[in-house]
């Protein structure tokens, strides 16, 4: 019983330790960075076309999606989807009220841009969302219907930051512009999550172009944990499969 | 044990395995970890189900209750920026438009069954109605003996059912409308009380209720059944410790469909569990 009592703390110690790297990153975000060491760019594209952009700061090695989008300054309020994340209902003044989240007729699509690549759809919410220094942030308003056309490229967003913390008024808005920190009215319950913080903008730049990046690229590099499961699946599915067929074989040598 | 010859499994290592497997099919909604979870489960049964005994019922359950999910959700959900075909707005519920996303969706729902049918399926398919009692804490002796004889009555059931649907046949009866299965209904449910009555007798005669469950021999663990129960173990804990710290392992596919977000260590916890497979080659 020795050997199975030091099976079961190793066994024990490597889900420990799995564990222990599951663990989210803190978020180490200070609420006031003037500049940091890392910038990520956040890029609102409205159902009317009209731009705001970010270059939002942050010393930590990585951010959250929620943290980024809070740093900004870009007044937002979301719903948590239990595992999924935070889900984006109401940004930038648009939709001014709204019962449905996703609404049934537009909804916030989340884009993520990985060290200046080009824009993917998120798969997770934006408190799932991990960003890095170079990283992109992207919001669009979408119709319900059809494929989500992606937000305007962030490149020259975050081109040139400053060491001084410009006020929001710096950052850029093609059209029609909200009142920066103003939360949109809500229909919603209390289980609406609500940010209208004006905390980290670090620079901002006015690099907008209305229709540049428009459309959806295809996704950048596999996802290894995709890879990692393609193979599982693919282990178990054939070990299963020489299974039935050594069953039959089985069976038919019985008969 | 069912089959006796070779190295088998302890009922109570088994219990863990089927909780744990069905904590990690139930915990999250992503497809994929599903899908991992279901062909562990599979591969399982696959190396330790009794030849004699017949696949085809649980294959059936597994089909009707996959497509069943799939199916309602696909009705019943109208978001989802696909659409693949349009139902009448005049029918009631089902009215509206059809997604790629509502199904998709369904999809994931019907692998949750279909991984949480496979994982407890060794309980009644492997394991012999004792070892499933023997299996359970003293504290839950009786729940035991119930499940245990729920499970009897089960395939009891369907044998009652095949025996008297043969034996009216044999007297000219064929099946015409629903009504004419009131010939075949009847004797069922009648057999099915008799049987259930003599049952209760049967184990009061052997002395059910008067005491502690005694046993003529014990089961002793060996190293594959501590392997199992603490491998088991660490895949459920590891997935309760990321639905605790947060990690995406959940899979929204609305409004627009994505791929679904996979930790590799998540993969590998769902892949520990497929260690039974590997007692029998």
């Amino acid at each position: 019983m020795t050997r199975a009592r030091a099976l079961a703390l190793g066994l024990a110690a490597l889900t420990l330790g799995a564990l222990a790297s599951l663990a989210r990153v803190a978020p180490v975000v200070p609420a006031c960075a003037a500049a940091g060491a890392h910038h990520a760019a956040v890029v609102v594209q409205h159902g009317d076309g009209s731009v705001a952009s970010r270059c939002v700061a942050f010393d930590a090695s990585d951010v959250t999606g929620e943290q980024l989008l809070t740093q900004s300054g870009i007044a937002w309020s979301g719903q948590t989807f239990g595992g999924f994340g935070d889900a984006v209902c109401a940004l930038d003044g648009e939709p001014a009220r709204y019962l449905d989240c996703p609404g049934k007729d537009s909804y916030w699509a989340v884009f993520v841009s990985s060290g200046g690549g080009s824009w993917r759809l998120s798969n997770v919410g934006i408190s799932s969302l991990t960003l890095r220094d170079g990283d992109a942030e992207g919001f669009r308003y979408v119709p319900s219907v059809g494929n989500p056309i992606a937000p305007t490229s962030p490149a020259g967003v975050c081109r040139a930051p400053v060491s001084a913390a410009p006020s929001a008024d710096a950052s850029s808005r093609v059209t029609a512009p909200s009142p920066p920190g103003a939360s949109p009215p809500l229909s919603s319950p209390s289980t609406l999550r609500t940010s209208a913080g004006q905390i980290a903008v670090a620079a901002a730049t006015a690099g907008i172009a209305r229709t540049a990046g428009s459309g959806t690229p295809p996704p950048s590099g596999p996802d290894g944990g995709l890879l990692a499961a393609s193979v599982a699946v693919g282990a178990l599915a054939g070990l299963a499969v020489l299974r039935l067929m050594a069953r039959r074989r089985q069976r038919r040598s019985a008969a | 044990m069912s089959e006796p010859d070779g190295p088998g499994l302890a009922p109570r290592a088994w219990l863990v395995w089927s909780i744990a497997a069905v904590t990690v099919a139930l915990l999250t909604e992503n497809p994929v970890y599903r899908v991992l979870v279901a062909l562990a489960a599979l591969n399982v049964l696959l190396a330790w189900l009794p030849r004699e005994r017949n696949r085809k019922p649980l294959g059936l359950a597994l089909l009707v209750a996959a497509i069943l999910a799939a199916l309602i959700n696909v009705l019943a959900s109208h978001t989802g920026a696909d659409v693949l075909l349009r139902l009448p707005a005049w029918l009631p519920l089902v009215g509206g438009p059809i997604t790629l996303e509502s199904l998709a969706f369904g999809g994931a729902l019907s692998l949750g069954l279909v991984a949480a049918l496979l994982a407890v399926a060794p309980l009644s398919l492997v394991l012999e109605p004792h070892d499933v009692v023997d299996a359970m804490p003293a504290s839950l002796e009786r729940t035991g003996i119930a499940v245990a004889t729920s499970m009897n009555l089960v395939s009891g059931f369907g044998r009652t059912f095949v025996s008297v649907r043969d034996a009216q046949q044999m007297r000219g009866w064929r099946p015409r409308g629903l009504r004419s299965w009131n010939e075949v209904l009847v004797p069922v449910v009648l057999t099915a009380i008799e049987d259930s009555v003599l049952l209760a007798e049967a184990m009061e005669a052997r002395g059910f209720g008067a005491g502690r469950r005694t046993s003529y021999s014990r089961n002793s663990w060996t190293l594959w059944d501590v392997a199992v129960v603490v491998s088991a173990l660490a895949a459920a804990v590891l997935f309760v410790g990321a639905r605790l710290a947060g990690v995406a392992m959940d899979w929204y596919p609305y409004p627009t469909l994505a791929l679904p977000p996979i930790h590799p260590l998540l993969v590998v916890g769902c892949l520990v569990l497929a260690l039974p497979a590997f007692r029998r080659g």
